[in-house]
């Protein structure tokens, strides 16, 4: 069967069997349906609910007042997992323009090796379009400035995110990716990540680092309630103790 | 057909049954599981306040979409095309193949890399690429375990969980010419399979994945893992290809958010995947990385079919498999007794429906109806009901068994006859009750071989309570 | 035993409740003794009890094999029969679900608006007890019970939401708490025609049901559903494993002399 032939056979059974309505009816039997409920936030404020999803995720975190604090963070991570001053960032201006000197960090923009043959690159940054705090993801939009190569074939992936991009849930955030796509079109992918990969298909043990990092850390950049990343860790820390 | 052949189908899951309830090491990791999986269900459902209510708000979206198919999928299809991607349509799996194939031979590619995907298991894809000379490596790694033991998946979600740390130790051993080493724990099996698979990854021409929601508004592909193996298989081949089914399509981002909420709670207790990634099409100027071409191929095989028919609302699955977690039935033989594709509540109901009732009558009535699966749906499938429905469509064909047909009717028909059924019950009872008035049970039982091949069968007390009952009985309509 | 001893515990003149009892046909053919303490403990909580003759069985075995045709004059006979009453109790969850769920998706027209109406005064006996009629006293002497524990008909507990009315009767009437068996929520593998038509597994089923049971170390096995508890009880005997199987109105109405399920009189 052509494939001309194969989508009109298709749509014609399609139509014989749904609905004939017209667009606009539709379109308002879809909106009567209303809103979806939203779960509840571990925290009031905004940032401690983040942080603490982040935490949960098996991720690791570190606030940040600026970009210098947030370049001697990663300088500190660095330093402290690998023993270098190196990472892999893709073209993203915003990544460009961090004060890179501050910590020492020597910054390759570009994506993470892809030969075989040598060794993977230990750490790569991604500065994230937005955060997500019902779920403790953050958000990337795959192309040049964030290679799909930088968040997945590194050992540890570090993401930076600016407070004034969290949003409470997936639905804010759908509502902000739109308004990104308004202006900018549509990215080639939209990534929400929640965590180092991991598996838990051999015995249904969980296992980090799949095929993708094995370590993920957040750096959270911005005006962030001073209390916020001592009462996410209270927060982990009481949950644990509870088990 | 003749008697004997009447019985094939159900012979086999049968006897299928038979041999792995013998299978003593694997029935207690499946109860393991039975106990395991339902409670971080149960944790996830808990912490979320609303997941009721989601649910129903789901089920009214998944029905509206349906309802709506022609102009969701309509839709999908032109916004998918204006992203740059190649959109075709298989009428049956046989198409799809061909389809994939071509694309495959098109772009000389001999390397092929997949995320786990049930349809192109439903077409047997795999074989399909390998007879004409491609590799084709299962990347996500419980497929990659079951790909290298040679055999099918055993859960649709969690597809080699059947299989014990030490047999995937053996497996890896055996499989990977890596020389002698340890293996101790999942873990080191995990690091070794990373190792492994990432050079499949770096080195294929083409990846395949699958599809968790087709967003009508954007033409975009939802895909979850935790992995992030979808991810490599969708951005670093040269060319990608999504294969799916046409009842994934939903109206807008936000209700696959919605969707994504259910999906993995009820999957696997976790409030999100690791990834959960939306792809638009090929790469643009400028990218490092990307498919040049990106291909989504749209199954129908029967999907049309199911709409059309009383059994839509199977069309809601979203491929969880928290009905297999909970069904007793599942629990209790595994996924491959089943011997389909998809297993559990969901593929007893879907696979008659795919194949025919003639092959595969067994499985709806391998049911308890003890409506477990149902409770547990996030898509709110009346699972029971619909198998109950297969087993009356099986009725009507005259595919079961004689001698259960013949023998539900006349014991419906003595039912109908009150006058005559309590006076051959008065008849009968006392009889039983009096030969068992000893032991109180019987181990063997005219008639009841099914029940007292596992257990002995209590003995009546003797008069019936109809026959007791009647000197004071009243009269029919007697309001007292 | 008998409905003039009943009687005898019957508070009052005007009874505050008008009863059909639907027998069902396991307690009519095997245990009888169930459905004369179910009368005794209606009569006790204040109801008039009336037994209409043209009973025989709800249509489950036919309807869940998946033979509609046979099943729709069965549960045309079932709401002719009791249409008449105020209530009807049924003392088991599997019958009263076929009357209040599945005979009006059963029938169309006039008889689905029928099944309606008797579905919306048809009650599972336990649920009836505490929950309408709210029984307040047992109607006989109440013994010191050893420990129970209780077994959840699936039908029950998912069509109908009996779970916490058995567990509260044998508190307010027995002063009892059950000893509540692990995976209480798993099917028994009785499932009607399931048991005869996948016996291996149906086997698993009961044995694991069974070995919940024998782990809580009670004495008493007490449930809704004769099915399910011929089931256990058989299984316990094919074993030779001691535990009590009973049906919850024994316990509730004091009936413990007689034999347990599956016990003989020796």
């Amino acid at each position: 069967m052509t494939q001309d032939n194969a989508e009109t056979e298709l749509m014609g059974k399609l139509r014989r069997a749904t609905h004939q309505a017209p667009a606009e009816q539709i379109a308002s039997e879809l909106t009567s349906l209303g809103r979806a409920p939203v779960p509840a936030l571990p925290a009031q404020e905004l940032c401690e609910a983040f942080l603490i999803n982040v935490l949960k995720n098996q991720g690791t975190i570190n606030c940040a007042a600026n970009r210098s604090e947030a370049v001697k963070a990663i300088a500190s991570y660095l330093h402290e997992r690998f023993h270098t001053r190196k990472l892999v960032a893709g073209n993203d201006p915003r990544l460009a323009a961090m004060p890179w000197r501050d910590g020492g960090v020597l910054p390759r923009f570009g994506a993470a090796e892809k030969d075989p043959a040598l060794a993977p690159t230990s750490a790569s940054l991604s500065y994230a379009r937005l955060g997500v705090a019902e779920t403790g993801s953050i958000v990337t939009f795959t192309g040049k400035s964030n290679p799909a190569a930088n968040n997945l074939l590194v050992e540890d992936h570090i993401v930076l995110l600016d407070v004034a991009d969290l949003v409470a849930n997936l639905d804010d955030a759908w509502q902000t990716i739109n308004s990104i796509q308004d202006e900018e079109g549509r990215p080639r992918g939209v990534n929400f990540i929640s965590g180092p990969s991991s598996t838990a298909d051999i015995d249904a043990q969980l296992v980090m680092g799949a095929h993708g990092p094995r370590a993920w850390h957040v750096i959270l950049m911005g005006d962030i309630p001073d209390a916020a990343m001592a009462n996410a860790r209270g927060y982990i820390e009481k949950r644990l103790d509870a088990l | 057909m003749t008697a004997v052949e009447e019985e094939l189908g159900s012979r086999a899951f049968k006897s299928n049954v038979r041999a792995s309830l013998k299978e003593t090491e694997k029935v207690k990791r499946r109860d393991m599981l039975g106990l395991f999986m339902p409670m971080i269900r149960d944790a996830a459902v808990k912490d979320f306040d609303g997941f009721e209510e989601l649910r129903q708000h789901v089920k009214q979206i998944k029905q509206h979409s349906l309802d709506n198919l022609h102009h969701y999928l309509s839709q999908f299809v032109q916004e998918a095309q204006n992203n740059g991607n190649h959109v075709h349509f298989a009428q049956d799996s046989s198409e799809m193949n061909s389809i994939v194939l071509d694309i495959c031979q098109q772009h000389d590619a001999r390397r092929i890399i997949k995320g786990k995907s049930m349809v192109t298991e439903e077409t047997h894809l795999l074989p399909h690429l390998e007879k004409a000379g491609m590799q084709v490596i299962e990347t996500d790694l419980g497929e990659y375990i079951i790909q290298q033991a040679g055999e099918t998946p055993s859960h649709i979600v969690g597809p080699a969980l059947h299989k014990s740390v030490d047999e995937i130790r053996e497996l890896f051993l055996q499989k990977h010419a890596l020389g002698e080493r340890e293996l101790q724990g999942p873990a080191e099996m995990v690091a070794e399979a990373r190792t492994v698979l990432r050079e499949h990854f770096l080195k294929a021409d083409v990846g395949i994945i699958g599809s968790n929601a087709l967003i009508a508004e954007s033409g975009y592909s939802m895909l979850v893992t935790n992995e992030g193996n979808g991810d490599l298989c969708a951005n670093l081949p040269r060319v990608m290809i999504i294969c799916t089914t046409m009842d994934r399509v939903v109206p807008r981002a936000k209700d696959a958010m919605s969707l994504l909420r259910l999906l993995v709670r009820s999957a696997t207790g976790q409030p999100v995947t690791c990834y959960t990634s939306f792809y638009t099409g090929p790469r643009r100027e400028g990218d490092t990385d990307g498919p040049i071409e990106t291909h989504i191929v749209l199954l129908d095989n029967k999907r049309s079919d199911i709409l059309a028919s009383d059994y839509r609302e199977m069309l809601q699955c979203i491929r969880c498999a928290a009905c297999l977690n909970h069904c007793p039935i599942y629990i209790g033989v595994g996924g491959h007794a089943y011997g389909s594709v998809y297993m559990g509540p969901m593929g007893s109901v879907l696979t008659p429906l795919l194949t025919s009732l003639e092959e595969s009558n067994a499985l709806p009535n391998a049911c308890t109806a003890c409506g477990r699966c149902a409770e547990v749906c996030p898509a709110s499938i009346p699972l029971p009901d619909l198998l109950r429905d297969l087993r009356h469509d099986e009725t009507r064909a005259k595919l079961s068994p004689t001698r259960w047909r013949l023998g539900m009717k006349i014991h419906a028909w003595l039912l109908c006859h009150p006058w005559l059924y309590h006076k051959s019950t008065a008849l009968g009872m006392p009889v039983l009750g009096w030969l068992g008035r000893k032991k109180g049970s019987f181990k063997s039982l005219l008639l009841a071989n099914g029940w007292t091949d596992e257990r002995d069968f209590p003995a009546p007390q003797g008069r019936t309570f109809m026959q007791q009952y009647q000197p004071d009985r009243d009269e029919n309509n007697d309001a007292g | 035993m008998d409905i003039q001893a009943g009687n005898q515990h019957s508070n009052q003149a005007t009874p505050r409740f008008q009863v059909a009892l639907y027998v069902t046909c396991l307690v009519d053919l095997f245990r009888p003794s169930v459905a004369f303490d179910s009368i005794q403990l209606l009569e006790q909580a204040g109801c008039k009890v009336t037994v209409p003759n043209l009973q025989t069985c709800c249509g489950q075995p036919t309807y869940n094999t998946g033979d509609y045709e046979s099943t729709i004059p069965l549960a045309r006979q079932v709401i002719a029969a009791f249409e008449f009453a105020d209530y009807v109790v049924v003392p088991s969850g599997s019958c009263a679900g076929m009357i209040c769920h599945h005979y009006p998706k059963l029938l169309q027209d006039e008889w689905h608006d029928r099944a309606l109406a008797l579905a919306a005064k048809t009650f599972e006996l336990t649920t009836f007890l505490a929950d309408i009629a709210k029984i307040e006293r047992a109607p006989g002497q109440v013994r010191q019970l050893p420990t129970v524990t209780y077994h959840d008909s699936c039908a029950g507990l998912r069509e109908l939401g009996v779970k916490d009315q058995p567990r509260a009767l044998l508190k307010d009437l027995c002063d009892l708490e059950v000893s509540e068996l692990s995976q209480t929520e798993v099917c028994c593998g009785f499932g009607g025609t399931f048991c005869a038509k996948m016996p291996e597994l149906s086997g698993k089923m009961v044995g694991d049901k069974l070995d919940s049971a024998l782990a809580t170390e009670a004495t008493i096995l007490a449930g809704g559903d004769m099915g399910c508890l011929m089931n256990i009880a058989g299984r316990a005997k094919r074993l030779g494993k001691v535990i009590e199987v009973r049906h919850i109105a024994e316990l509730l109405a004091d009936d413990l002399d007689g034999p347990a399920i599956g016990e003989g009189k020796s």
